[in-house]
């Protein structure tokens, strides 16, 4: 504070008017006159005493009412504040202080800034949303150790089986009870002999027939991986049953139960915590979920369809059989919405694996023995078998429905359903 | 700068507290905000928020000068980039101890909702301390004091509290809260306190809680006399508790559809009671605050009416018919444009897709419109009852008061809009 100039210099190049002053002390309101000048403003009290100069230059807006221009300095840590309700005035200051944004254009121009970086930024995640969080689940998956993928198979493992085993038949869900379950069993352990010593496994497998009229089969992480009962009724050859499971032992073989989860948890991160955050926006993180995961899924099926093909020839199967059964199987079925469905067009993946894999006679991957003991697996034994109702499930319902597990992060992928 | 009208009169009764805002341009601002929002998938509401706050604080006079917001929207983008660096690693420390112990159960589930709750109500106080230390009165800020962790672990014990007594101590629980809250905030080196009696908000609130809580309860003890307990557990203890051993149980017990009826019935007109009720206790609680705030000799009181709340409410009401009127009308026409359109192409999946799009946009714009129906008209809008009918004594004191403090960090903020729980 100078106070050298006791009276506000007089000159056509100055206008003033009052203001209200308060000095960022204290809160007395101080009725002042304020000088706009050549370089800045000077405030003065009732009594003419200058109390204070503030240059242009050091001015900035704040939030005030309609018709209050209210001033603070830059660069202040206490809050001295300036109300000036007299237009002519606010005009004048206006006119000189290049940093109070007159009309706001500054203001505007800040704002169309945000939002074109944020519709970058929108932009941006979607994209690794799409192609970086797979190739990043794909490179760190490997990394995971085995035992932790083999203690989320075991967490999801009793919940999966309490979901699929709806007429609660307990031990009695997995078909390996009696002479025909045990023959049965000894065939399919042949079968899935055959594939498993041919493939490089990073953990050991466990593959189980269960009750279950649908056509369909998933891996769990871990290496578990269920047949449905429908899967082996449907099945014409032991190869065709041998193509899926080398499809669900592609599963277990890329790792896809971690990269699933790691997957989702990218997703949830990306869609969860850093978009999305408005009402109704849950709405849109669902739906971007889900067209994400399924882009995702498609991939690892077709991954997973490779493996199949190449295990086969491998094992001196029928690379074939896979397509043979899928397209039994599946043949009019309405294959819903392109961008939603977690497998690939079945057309299109009977297309892929016929390309893939040369056509030629191969031998049956099991004998005639075996495979009618295979068939037989779900079949309830003359005597002392478990009292489940195998034969209401004998005659398979269609289903129409989708894989019922695809869609769980931790519930692995299903071969076959589509 | 437009209309001055607003503050041509600048000087109103002393002690009187007024709202100067301009209805409509606060709707303005809000669905250009709310657009902009969709728009940006959500990134836009950093500035929104900033925007809403200058025009409630600059629209609020008291004594004769208007409050100010100076917070920056990009102080609350860096404290929600910050939160989301404390709440990552968290969470997944929180998935592998799940797995780790093996146990899909309850209780890591539970302890780490605890967890998360108290983090809550830490970030919700640590808020605060922002949007007071960014709060401008006649050239000095407010500021808050004070152990957030203490904050949460005191509010959380509340909550519990309140939880076991069925609502009964919440008088009790808020008044404590309240005060201290109350007792940690300052203006300048004026200090606050909080004088609301928890017994005169238990007294005021009773008839609710006997309405909502109190009748449902004594329809449900009533029953409980009815029940042969003895017989039933037995059954329950035979049965395997699917829905055919539910069928016999009933069968065998005729009192006990009965019971399950009345239930159903008392909590049905509980929630019904509750809705209808829930203006009055807005506007009770709203009252109560309002008149406990003390700053130094300086003491509030409230004549909010209850009635001025449900014309809020109605208000809403009409509002949201009208919205939902203009929602289905314009998104019946908009569909059937758009469906005439890609049907040319007779292409299924082209169809079900534009259909998905499209109600998810319906979707989208019905509730972000609802929202901000609900924040024009019941957020602000109580806002604005608050302060008309606000009444300073002791005004006085406001005239003296040197500053202290300084601003705070934003970290609070960006916590609370991470979990959920912030508030305007």
């Amino acid at each position: 504070m100078t106070l050298t100039a006791d009276t506000p210099a007089a000159g056509t190049a100055t206008s003033s008017g009052p203001a209200i002053y308060f000095d960022g002390t204290c809160s007395a309101r101080n009725d002042v006159v304020v000088e706009a000048g050549a370089a800045g403003l000077r405030i003065f009290s009732a009594n003419r005493r200058l109390l204070d100069e503030w240059l242009y230059g050091e001015l900035r807006r704040q939030a005030a009412p309609d018709g209050v221009l209210r001033l603070g300095r830059h660069g202040e840590t206490l809050l001295a504040r300036l109300e000036i309700r007299d237009a002519a005035l606010v005009s004048a200051i206006e006119d000189r202080a290049v940093t109070l944004d007159r009309g706001g254009a500054a203001e505007r121009r800040l704002r169309r800034k945000v939002v074109i970086l944020s519709l970058a930024a929108v932009v941006s995640l979607i994209f690794t949303a799409v192609i970086g969080v797979p190739v990043l689940a794909t490179h760190l998956a490997p990394l995971v150790p085995i035992a932790f993928e083999q203690k989320l198979g075991n967490m999801v493992d009793g919940q999966i089986r309490a979901t699929l085993d709806t007429k609660h038949l307990g031990a009695g869900f997995v078909c390996d009870a009696g002479a025909n379950g045990a023959a049965g069993r000894a065939a399919l352990d042949k079968l899935v002999g055959r594939l498993t010593a041919a493939a490089a496994l990073p953990y050991p497998l466990r593959v189980d027939v269960v009750r279950r009229p649908d056509f369909n089969a998933f891996a769990l992480p871990g290496g578990h991986i269920y047949a449905f009962q429908g899967l082996i009724d449907r099945a014409q050859t032991p190869d065709e049953v041998a193509g899926v499971l080398a499809h669900e032992i592609g599963h277990v073989a890329h790792r896809d139960g971690t990269r699933t989860v790691l997957q989702a948890a990218g997703l949830s991160f990306l869609f969860g915590m850093m978009l999305g955050d408005f009402v109704g926006g849950g709405g849109v993180v669902i739906a971007a979920k889900t067209v994400v995961r399924s882009s995702y899924s498609r991939r690892v099926e077709a991954a997973a369809d490779v493996y199949s093909v190449g295990l086969m020839q491998k094992v001196g199967g029928d690379p074939r059989a896979l397509a043979t059964i899928l397209a039994r199987v599946t043949a009019d079925k309405d294959e819903g919405i392109k961008i939603l469905a977690d497998h690939p067009d079945t057309k299109d993946r009977v297309i892929a694996i016929d390309a893939m894999a040369p056509a030629g006679a191969s031998t049956p991957l099991l004998g005639a023995a075996d495979w009618a003991a295979l068939k037989q697996i779900c079949a309830p034994s003359p005597g002392g078998a478990p009292t489940a109702p195998a034969s209401a499930t004998a005659t398979p319902a269609a289903s129409a429905a989708g894989p019922a597990y695809g869609k769980d992060p931790s519930g692995g992928t299903p071969a076959g359903s589509k | 700068m437009t209309t001055a009208e607003a503050v041509s009169s600048p000087v109103a009764a002393a002690g009187a507290v007024r709202f100067l805002g301009d209805e409509g341009a606060y709707w303005r601002l809000r669905i250009k905000g709310a657009a902009l929002v969709v728009v940006t998938l959500g990134i836009y509401r950093f500035w929104l928020a900033t925007d809403v706050r200058r025009y409630l604080w600059s629209s609020t006079e008291i004594a004769g000068d208007t409050l100010e917001y100076n917070g920056l929207a990009t102080e609350l983008l860096i404290g929600f980039l910050f939160a989301i660096a404390i709440l990552v690693p968290l969470y997944m420390v929180f998935a592998l101890v799940a797995l780790e112990l093996d146990i899909v159960a309850v209780t890591p589930a539970l302890i780490g909702f605890a967890l998360l709750l108290l983090l809550g109500e830490y970030a919700l106080y640590r808020a605060r301390r922002y949007r007071l230390t960014r709060t401008v009165f006649r050239g000095l800020r407010f500021d808050q004091h004070g152990s957030p962790w203490r904050y949460a672990l005191y509010a959380l014990v509340c909550w519990g509290i309140v939880i076991v007594t069925l609502g009964l101590a919440y008088p009790w629980t808020q008044a404590f809260i309240e005060r201290f809250k109350m007792r940690h905030t300052s203006y300048g080196d004026l200090q606050g306190r909080f004088e609301g009696r928890g017994l005169s908000l238990f007294w005021r609130g009773l008839p609710i809680w006997l309405l909502v809580v109190g009748v449902p309860l004594f329809a449900i003890g009533g029953m409980a006399r009815l029940i042969d307990w003895t017989m039933l557990g037995n059954e329950l203890a035979a049965s395997q508790g699917d829905g055919d051993s539910m069928n016999t149980l009933i069968k065998n017990n005729p009192q006990l559809a009965e019971a399950i009826g009345i239930v159903i019935a008392a909590f049905s007109a509980s929630v019904l009671v509750g809705v209808l009720l829930y203006p009055v206790f807005q506007a009770v609680k709203l009252r109560w605050w309002i008149s406990g705030l003390r700053f130094g000799a300086v003491a509030v009181t409230s004549r909010l009416r209850i009635r001025q709340v449900y014309r809020v409410y109605l208000r809403l009401l009409l509002y949201l018919f009208l919205l939902s009127l203009l929602a289905s009308i314009m998104g019946g026409m908009t569909v059937a444009v758009v469906l005439g359109i890609v049907g040319l192409a007779h292409n299924a999946t082209l169809t079900q897709v534009t259909i998905g799009a499209m109600s998810l946009l319906l979707y989208v714009v019905f509730m972000i419109g609802s929202s901000t129906v609900y924040q024009v008209i019941v957020a602000a809008g109580l806002w604005r009852l608050g302060a008309q009918t606000a009444a300073l004594s002791g005004e006085a004191a406001l005239d003296g008061v040197r500053a202290t403090g300084t601003a705070s960090s934003a970290l609070g903020e960006g916590l609370a809009d991470a979990l959920g729980v912030g508030s305007i």
